[in-house]
């Protein structure tokens, strides 16, 4: 690794830090604003309230309170919560689901761009169906597909186990058992829905028709040289870019996979979190979400930058 | 006016010779819009509209979706469902507008700290997903259509406001710039006509089309999850979708799903029509 590389590495590495003390300075402002007292928002937060005024805070000035709680993230105290695990600590609830959601999110974004890579390899330059129907299914918010898929899937095995061609199929999981095929669908429809697939097609498809009328591809081809290493190499850049900018979409989408699918995950508690209004579990989690979002633009750019040498002194 | 007349002249440029599919995307949103207004006025009754003898039929004059399997009319409870999202979706691409196109007009013209500081806000809350912001907000704030629309209007003005921005960051200096400055064209006018309005005007007709229909992709989603979204009886497309849940393919399924998806799918091809593929 060289200076500039780990320069430009290191001041992306500050500002993501940086980003990240805006996002919470900016969530605690979310609980100043509130009207009245926050603890009168919660149901039964009367009961609490000596506990919850020392965990927030309420006694001092924002940016004391801000300053308290930045403290605290420092050694992970996330703080306690309130109404969804009352008394629990919000980082000790979140360790294992945050893991397991963010393993999701970073499964969708690793098949979005390979889908819409492949997808772009074949249509890049000629009319072709299949963007058409990679689009027509792509717009479909991420909720809609589930429930075609999960009404197909349910109408078909109930037909089939009716006319005796079926015992109850192994993959008919309940709610609360774990299951192989809910998982991955949830990954297949994180990278497809919500027109995920639409996106990274499209901008991998511009990169590849830009790429493959340049000078270097031109000459490559006069020589007689296999053209695809020139083009995979220069891909890499603009692939990490739309990696970087899809990367937060699909953090947000796996609440919504998560909770359709009944899978357990830090998006799925993020909803109960809102339901139930236990701030400091729906806190934790946006700053995890940010984290993660942070990490991915941070290891994008660090692969743009290794790709690209002309983009490592632009950290 | 002089900002307005510029705006306007883009936008029409913009739309000039439009695509079949823009086309039909567009009239599809007239009818969505037309419906949420005026649904309202058949007096159809809300929660009293139960009515056993009429469950899960077809389609027939009375009803021209048929029935879900309470004998409630789907057709009149879809053109309902629209106000879900309409109202509110217009007030967050409003509160997203409002918040984002300003402060992209000030990060690329003023440059230097002012720009680093409003750079640095607008990464801060587009660090956070927009959902997961959402949601934050419905927690301190509790569900409704108008925490959702502010939710979504905050979460919809970072990437306004980093188009916005960044146009004008490269227009900044520009011949017709310079010379708007130099016929006396006052700063106000030269930002808000030439550079915001006649420059970026299709970009921003663009997010703001897609602010929309990430709302309608919002509402029906929290509506079909429950309990953040709108409850029975109140219609919406997201909730009359769930509520026929297990009782096979019908009618009151699919026309609510085909619904959401040519909204959705009619707010991508508009905005298609503000493009630089379509503008030549």
């Amino acid at each position: 690794m060289n200076f500039a590389l780990a320069r430009a590495v290191l001041v992306r590495c500050l500002a993501m830090l940086s980003t990240l003390a805006g996002a919470t300075a900016l969530s605690l402002l979310l609980l100043v604003l509130a009207p009245g007292d926050p603890i009168d928002l919660i149901p039964g937060g009367e009961a609490l309230r000596p506990q919850l005024e020392a965990q927030w805070g309420l006694d001092r000035a924002p940016a004391q309170r801000y300053w308290h709680y930045a403290r605290r993230v420092a050694v992970l105290d996330l703080g306690s919560s309130v109404s969804y695990r009352p008394g629990q600590p919000v980082f000790g609830l979140l360790a294992g689901p945050a893991t397991r959601t963010a393993a999701r999110v970073l499964a969708a974004l690793a098949c979005a761009v390979v889908w819409g890579t492949a997808l772009a390899w074949w249509t890049a330059g000629r009319r072709s169906f299949l963007r058409t129907a990679a689009l027509a299914v792509s717009i479909a918010p991420v909720f809609l597909l589930a429930h075609g898929f999960v009404m197909a899937a349910n109408e078909g095995a109930f037909a089939a186990m009716q006319s005796g061609w079926l015992e109850r199929p192994s993959w008919f999981a309940l709610p609360d058992e774990p299951s192989p095929l809910r998982t991955t669908l949830s990954i297949v429809l994180l990278a497809v829905g919500s027109s995920a697939l639409h996106e990274t097609h499209a901008q991998a498809e511009e990169a590849l028709l830009r790429i493959r009328s340049s000078v270097y591809v031109d000459a490559a081809r006069a020589r007689g040289a296999p053209v695809w290493p020139h083009i995979a190499r220069n891909l890499i850049a603009p692939l990490a870019a739309t990696t970087a900018e899809r990367a937060a979409f699909l953090t947000g989408g796996v609440v919504i996979v998560e909770k359709v699918l009944l899978l357990n995950g830090a998006g799925a508690m993020l909803w109960e979190a809102a339901r139930l209004r236990d701030y400091d579990l729906a806190l934790g989690i946006a700053l995890l979400a940010a984290l993660l979002v942070g990490t991915v633009r941070l290891a994008a750019d660090a692969t743009r930058a290794l790709a690209d040498p002309r983009l490592r002194g632009r950290a | 006016m002089s900002a307005l007349r510029v705006t306007a002249a883009a936008l029409a440029a913009a739309l000039r010779r439009p695509p079949i599919t823009g086309v039909i995307a567009v009239l599809i949103l007239l009818a969505v819009v037309l419906a949420a207004a005026l649904s309202p006025l058949g007096g159809y009754p809300i929660g009293a509209d139960v009515d056993p003898a009429s469950a899960s039929q077809g389609p027939s004059a009375a009803h021209w979706l048929g029935t879900d399997h309470l004998g409630r009319d789907v057709a009149w409870r879809l053109a309902l469902g629209s106000r879900a999202f309409v109202g509110p979706g217009a007030v967050a691409c409003l509160i997203a507008a409002a918040l984002g196109i300003p402060l992209g007009a000030v990060a690329g013209f003023a440059g230097g700290g002012v720009a680093g500081t409003v750079r640095f806000l607008i990464g801060s809350v587009a660090s956070v997903p927009r959902l997961v912001l959402i949601l934050l907000i419905c927690t301190v704030y509790g569900a409704g259509p108008l925490q959702l629309a502010v939710g979504a209007g905050i979460a919809g003005a970072p990437a306004l406001a980093e188009a916005v921005g960044t146009r004008i960051e490269a227009l900044r200096s520009a011949d017709f710039v310079l010379a708007s400055r130099a016929h006396g064209v006052t700063l106000p006018n030269l930002l808000l006509g030439h550079l915001v309005g006649a420059a970026t005007g299709p970009t921003i007709a663009r997010l703001l089309l897609a602010t929309f229909g990430g709302f309608v992709i919002l509402e029906s989603t929290l509506s079909y999850i429950g309990g953040l979204g709108v409850p029975e009886p109140n219609p919406s497309w997201g909730n009359m979708l769930v509520f026929d849940w297990g009782r096979g393919v019908s009618l009151s399924v699919i026309a609510p799903a085909l619904a959401i998806w040519l909204t959705v799918g009619a707010t991508t091809e508009a905005g298609k029509l503000f493009t630089e593929r379509h503008r030549g």
